[in-house]
């Protein structure tokens, strides 16, 4: 369970985030919509850790992120905005290094590591240096190495950004894979036809505000359309004029 | 203390694998030896071998009795046709002697003769054999003086008032050691040197392939992940640095430095010695890395910043150059400081007060740990992470 309350952060002038709140509940897939520059990122940014908020606060099943960073931390699972791999390393290496980092044993984490491998079909290249390893390659070792830790909770931003079809299928089987093991997943996007195949619950976001909470059925009756993607681009137009 | 173990352990291993940037990390305790080998060959052959050395002189048949003082001494007298200065500014010649037309008749008038040495004072390679040459003269002057004395019934000891007489107390391993400055300066160099390229990827460049991100957002403290970064470095550093050592000491030894009547030993204690002043080095200067690293904007900055600290081993021998102060306990204190202090007067076996090297070791560790700690604190600002 996620739980993220009034939420502001701002870069020096420019406001980034100006009041964000949404649950996302265990089992179930939350997708965080809003165009490039409506603040997804700086929320989750906030939300795993990275950066403080001005006023709000993040509970990871009741911990606070700011107060105990590493309690939370250790509950989470991250794909974050910036996600660069180790050239040197083999994807092994780069699970194997992050699994320590959790504090696992090194046979916990050759276990979880075969099954992650054998979860996102990357047996071809588990033991090869990450160097020029395709993007959606590069996905997946990024991927791995945010669950070695069998987390209760996964966030991943924007997980299909930039990938072709085949690995968007993968990312999508996975993050069904996850909700079915009774995870809570919640993931950005831009793209509204991803998040309305995907997401139990959606937040949409616009100018650093929450415009609309809801099931992809509750969104539309909001909207009172009946294309979700015309639902999206009204409720973020509104909030632009507001 | 397991993240730590994790971080070193990954940081090492991926830095060992980068080939290119260890062989240029590698490639300056390699190098240093040889280039003092080298040099100090030149230096050695340049002081020892004068034997045969060739004297240009205008006007050789003036001044017989003279020119046999100079073939007495070793030199290979040439008459010389030209204009010297010329020749002397062109480096066809190191210097020209001229000896005045009216030699015989001033000297039968005890008129004072003059013998021009015509040479060029920017020069220091000929600046060993003017010397000789002027000495040459200046002694045979003498000679002359004493020998017309005699012909006046006068002993040539009333011209006998004071002289300098030397009594150089440094021993002879010291005046050798002074001939070590470079040792020190090439030793601590090399701690700078060796790390450099592992504390940078270490920093800046995992902010630059954006894998700062991923690992900031693990359930540790970011302190321990310096410290983790840090030993990495340390250890790449140190040994570079313990190479540097072994082999400069191997060069001083192999020179034949007995040729130029100084004296070079070394015993295993003084090693011993050596290696233990020398250990906290390679982790301040790592430490100093890793917070320029992160502090840089980007790589590029961080190359540039972190450069110029390869220069503060200099400093120490410039400072006691130019300001010859003796040594005080104070100084010990001082990283690096102290230690390019320690190296030189181990190697010249001068005594050290003992409890030097506890103080240069705890305080040159202590600050490092200090910088370890402040840029573990830096990385938990924003504004560092978001680059």
């Amino acid at each position: 369970m996620i739980e993220v309350s009034r939420l502001k952060k701002t870069f020096g002038e420019v406001v980034a985030i100006e009041d964000v709140s949404f649950n996302a509940a265990d089992a179930r897939v939350t997708g965080l919509l809003g165009h490039n520059g409506a603040g997804k990122s700086t929320s989750l940014r906030v939300l795993y850790g990275l950066i403080k908020p001005e006023t709000g606060y993040v509970k990871i099943d009741g911990i606070d992120v700011s107060q105990d960073r590493i309690a939370a931390q250790a509950k989470l699972g991250v794909l974050p905005d910036g996600h660069g791999l180790y050239t040197r390393l083999t994807t092994r290496e780069h699970l194997q290094y992050f699994g320590r980092l959790h504090g696992l044993s090194d046979e916990r984490i050759d276990a979880r590591s075969d099954d992650l491998i054998r979860m996102l079909d990357m047996q071809g290249i588990a033991d090869r240096r990450t160097e020029g390893f395709s993007q959606g390659e590069r996905m997946k070792v990024c991927l791995a190495r945010a669950l070695i830790h069998d987390p209760g909770h996964v966030v991943l931003d924007e997980p299909t950004n930039g990938l072709d079809v085949m690995t968007t299928r993968k990312v999508r089987e996975l993050i069904a894979e996850l909700r079915t093991l009774g995870l809570c997943v919640l993931f950005s996007s831009h793209l509204m036809h991803e998040v309305a195949k995907l997401c139990d619950d959606i937040v949409i976001i616009a100018e650093g505000r929450v415009v609309a909470v809801g099931s992809p059925d509750e969104i539309r009756a909001a909207a009172g359309e009946d294309n979700l993607e015309d639902a999206f681009v009204l409720l973020s137009e509104k909030a632009v004029r507001l | 203390m397991n993240v730590v173990r994790a971080v070193l352990i990954k940081e090492l291993k991926d830095g060992l694998r980068d080939r290119r940037a260890l062989l240029s990390a590698f490639l300056f305790p390699l190098l240093a030896p040889v280039f003092i080998y080298g040099l100090m060959t030149l230096v050695i052959k340049q002081n020892t071998e004068s034997e045969t050395l060739t004297l240009p002189v205008i006007g050789q048949s003036y001044a017989p009795a003279l020119m046999s003082q100079f073939k007495e001494a070793g030199f290979t007298l040439e008459a010389f046709v030209g204009s010297p200065e010329a020749a002397v500014r062109d480096k066809t010649v190191e210097l020209v002697v001229q000896v005045p037309e009216d030699y015989q008749e001033t000297m039968a008038n005890f008129e004072l003769t003059q013998v021009l040495i015509i040479h060029d004072g920017s020069r220091n390679d000929t600046r060993t054999i003017v010397r000789k040459v002027r000495t040459l003269i200046s002694n045979y002057n003498n000679e002359l003086a004493a020998l017309r004395l005699i012909a006046r019934g006068v002993s040539p000891k009333v011209m006998q008032g004071v002289r300098a007489k030397n009594s150089d107390i440094a021993s002879d391993e010291q005046r050798a050691a002074n001939l070590l400055n470079f040792i020190p300066i090439y030793v601590l160099m090399a701690a700078f040197v060796c790390g450099l390229g592992l504390a940078i990827d270490n920093t800046a460049g995992e902010r630059e392939r954006r894998s700062l991100e991923p690992l900031l957002i693990n359930p540790v403290t970011r302190t321990s992940l310096i410290y983790g970064k840090w030993l990495a470095a340390s250890a790449l550093a140190g040994a570079g640095m313990v190479i540097t050592l072994i082999l400069c000491l191997a060069a001083m030894l192999a020179l034949p430095i007995d040729e130029l009547g100084l004296n070079f030993t070394l015993t295993a204690g003084q090693v011993l010695m050596l290696l233990l002043t020398i250990l906290p080095v390679p982790m301040f200067a790592s430490s100093l890395q890793l917070l320029l690293g992160l502090f840089a904007k980007s790589f590029k900055d961080a190359q540039s910043y972190v450069g110029i600290l390869v220069f503060i081993p200099v400093v120490p021998t410039l400072v006691m150059q130019f300001l010859p102060i003796a040594s005080s306990f104070w100084m010990y204190f001082i990283p690096i400081f102290g230690q390019s202090l320690m190296i030189k007067e181990i190697l010249g076996a001068e005594t050290i007060p003992l409890l030097a090297y506890p103080a240069a070791f705890i305080t040159t560790f202590a600050m490092s740990l200090l910088v370890c700690w402040f840029t573990g604190r830096l990385l938990n600002q924003e504004r560092v992470i978001q680059s």
